[in-house]
């Protein structure tokens, strides 16, 4: 196991390298990074040419993107094009507030699915199961976006009515949230919101797989075969069935996690959320390729790991699957 | 006559389907004596399993309807008791052995601990030590080499032999008065299938119990069973020592069975399979559900509108047959037996 995760993690190298030059090559040709400096009737001709030369902006692309790498290792992903701030720390904070975000919303959708799915199955065509399933297709259906909109109006409005405040908004790096049980009370308010929206969608997702991967576990021989033996049902179900039947959900989770960190773009533009994708969305905007650019291998980086990390879970779940 | 250790009574199983209600076992009944092996033959659907997996419990509950009868071990009827004595007995006193050892045993637990598993389950306080070290013994006594060292690896590493001795070990584990074995040689290759009736018999002269022997192997059946059930349908067609159902069958569907198999006493140029199919068992023809493909009804009313029922010959109730004219067959058989011995 140890010299298959070695093995990975060089092979992991060689990928990242490859994704920087792609992420690099189609970002530089797709814009200009000046043309928003250069629609600015403010910015004058001698501001333009010096960002120009101090970000190598007349360089042939190789030997930019050779800047760039050297930037990404010793410059903190350098500047903005405009403003010249360190690109670095906005990462690392809005990843700081996406992480939040989801491992709690995750960890609430894993969870509960796990438990609904589980219930589902073994009730199989119960008042239960056919609920979940509508909850379920309902879920899936829903747009984010909807969904988040119609949660403000609704807490907006039991604001208005009842001077209830229950959730604040989602500006997260507004005050200092404090330490502790001040800190996880804070998070819940600000972050409320947005994990409700987030979590809704994956309950939705995982529920389905676990009720789908437990019905064909508990018809299986080998069930069947506990059952035989004598064991009580509950054994059967938790022992027998559960084991088999998580192994293909948490391949999906771990996938899921590495897409969802990269941020639940939608969720954090209509909650405002400071996170992975808010800052994205907004650097496209502005039309700056540097953030652009450093987030871009950051995702990359994060989709590689949590590749490995599905592996290696695999692995541990499954003992079919051996790496060496 | 000993008394039977398990005697099912007229049982009656019905499963729900899409298309409709399928009766998978009618009014089947049969004792199984302490010591002896009974081997029940019959086609794929003719319900050979589902009576004891009835009994066992092993049959969902929905789609599967218990309709009526009894499934008396040792004077209690397993299909009254309570779900914690049933449990305590399946594994224990009545143990199974399945079809497809590559699919019945567990893919994420270790061979022993599935079999050490079967040992704690019925032997409260025995200690993992105990455990590891009895199910050392049982997967050495069913013939898998190097059983140390196997205890620990999973159930892909071994081949579909090997499975099939561990399940056969796991299944005499807590030595069963009981052994059910459902096809256990169906899904492996021929060398294999004679090791595994070599296990089967050590395994028997090992715990002594009476065993229960599902299959579509008449040879199998010829090596193993003392008696024999032959089902079609759903029903018992005909019962009887298996020197007796080899030599003078008397239903027309077990002589189909043996016209139809290769025999090394009969000198045959061809065999002789039955013609048609199996019937529907939603809509089963009228009267005997054999007659359509019936070499010996030859369009009489009675195969059609008059259920035979099983009835004794000679000597009692050691020779069941349900068929209507089953005393003439013995005459047609002998004949046609006649016709075949070698000029």
């Amino acid at each position: 196991m140890l010299t298959y995760v070695v093995r990975r993690l060089l092979y992991s190298i060689v990928v990242l390298f490859a994704a920087s030059f792609i992420i690099f090559f189609f970002v530089s040709v797709s814009n200009d990074p000046l043309s928003f400096l250069r629609m600015q009737p403010t910015a004058s001709e001698i501001t333009i040419e010096n960002i120009s030369e101090r970000k190598h902006l007349d360089e042939p692309i190789p030997v930019r993107y050779l800047y760039w790498v050297q930037d990404m290792f010793t410059n903190q992903f350098g500047t903005t094009t405009i403003g010249d701030r360190p690109i670095l720390p906005d990462l690392t904070r809005v990843m700081g507030h996406t992480l939040q975000l989801v491992i709690a919303a995750e960890l609430i959708a894993i969870l509960l699915a796990i438990g609904i799915g589980v219930y589902s199955a073994l009730r199989q065509y119960s008042a239960f199961d056919y609920s979940a399933t509508t909850f379920s297709f309902v879920g899936l259906a829903t747009p984010v976006f909807w969904l988040a909109l119609m949660l403000q109006v609704l807490f907006v409005n039991i604001y208005l009515w009842f001077d209830i405040r229950i959730f604040y908004t989602a500006n997260l790096s507004g005050i200092d949230p404090g330490t502790g049980l001040s800190f996880l009370l804070d998070r819940a308010q600000h972050l409320g919101l947005p994990v409700i929206t987030l979590a809704i969608a994956s309950i939705a997702t995982y529920s389905r797989f676990m009720r789908a991967s437990m019905l064909e576990v508990v018809n299986s021989d080998y069930v069947r075969t506990a059952r035989a033996k004598g064991l009580h049902e509950r054994k059967v179900t938790m022992r027998h069935a559960f084991r088999n039947a998580l192994i293909p959900l948490v391949t999906i989770i771990a996938l899921n996690l590495g897409a969802l960190l990269s941020g639940a773009v939608v969720t954090e533009t209509v909650f405002a959320l400071d996170g992975m994708g808010f800052y994205y969305y907004n650097q496209l905007l502005l039309g700056d390729p540097y953030p652009v650019m450093a987030w871009l291998m950051v995702v990359a980086t994060l989709v590689v790991v949590f590749n490995l990390v599905a592996d290696i879970a695999y692995g541990i779940l499954d003992p079919r699957v051996r790496y060496d | 006559m000993p008394e039977p250790v398990l005697s099912i009574r007229d049982l009656t199983v019905e499963f729900k389907t899409e298309d409709g209600v399928v009766r998978a076992v009618t009014d089947v009944t049969y004792d199984l004596f302490p010591g002896e092996t009974l081997g029940i033959v019959g086609e794929s659907g003719s319900g050979k399993s589902v009576s004891v997996m009835t009994m066992l419990g092993l049959v969902p509950m929905p789609p599967g309807k218990l309709v009526g009868g009894e499934a008396l071990y040792k004077g209690r009827d397993l299909l009254k008791i309570p779900k914690k004595e049933l449990r305590n007995i399946r594994g224990g006193e009545v143990a199974m052995i399945f079809q497809d050892p590559m699919t019945s045993l567990n893919p994420v637990f270790k061979i022993g601990d599935q079999i050490s598993e079967a040992l704690q389950t019925h032997r409260d306080g025995l200690s993992d030590g105990d455990a590891r070290k009895k199910t050392i013994e049982l997967l050495e006594l069913v013939g898998v080499p190097y059983a140390e060292r196997r205890y620990d690896q999973y159930p892909h590493e071994f081949s579909g032999g090997m499975r099939q001795r561990a399940m056969i070990a796991m299944a005499i584990a807590n030595d069963p008065t009981v052994l059910i074995a459902d096809e256990p040689t169906t899904a492996l290759d021929v060398t294999i299938q004679a090791q595994i009736i070599e296990v089967m018999r050590a395994a028997q002269d090992e715990t002594n119990a009476a065993t229960i022997l599902i299959t579509h192997d008449l040879g199998l059946v010829a090596e193993l069973a003392d008696r024999v059930v032959v089902m079609y349908a759903g029903r018992v067609v005909e019962l009887g020592d298996v020197h007796t159902i080899f030599n003078s069958p008397r239903h027309p569907y077990t002589v189909g069975l043996m016209n139809s198999l290769a025999r090394v006493d009969l000198d045959r140029e061809w065999l002789e399979p039955i013609p048609g199919q199996p019937p529907s068992m939603i809509s089963p023809p009228p009267g005997c559900a054999f007659h359509p493909r019936c070499a010996f009804s030859r369009g009489r009313e009675r195969c059609r509108t008059e259920i035979p029922p099983l009835r004794g010959f000679g000597d009692g109730l050691a020779h069941l047959s349900a068929c209507h004219f089953a005393e003439e067959l013995e005459a047609q058989h002998v004949t046609a037996a006649l016709a075949l011995e070698p000029s």
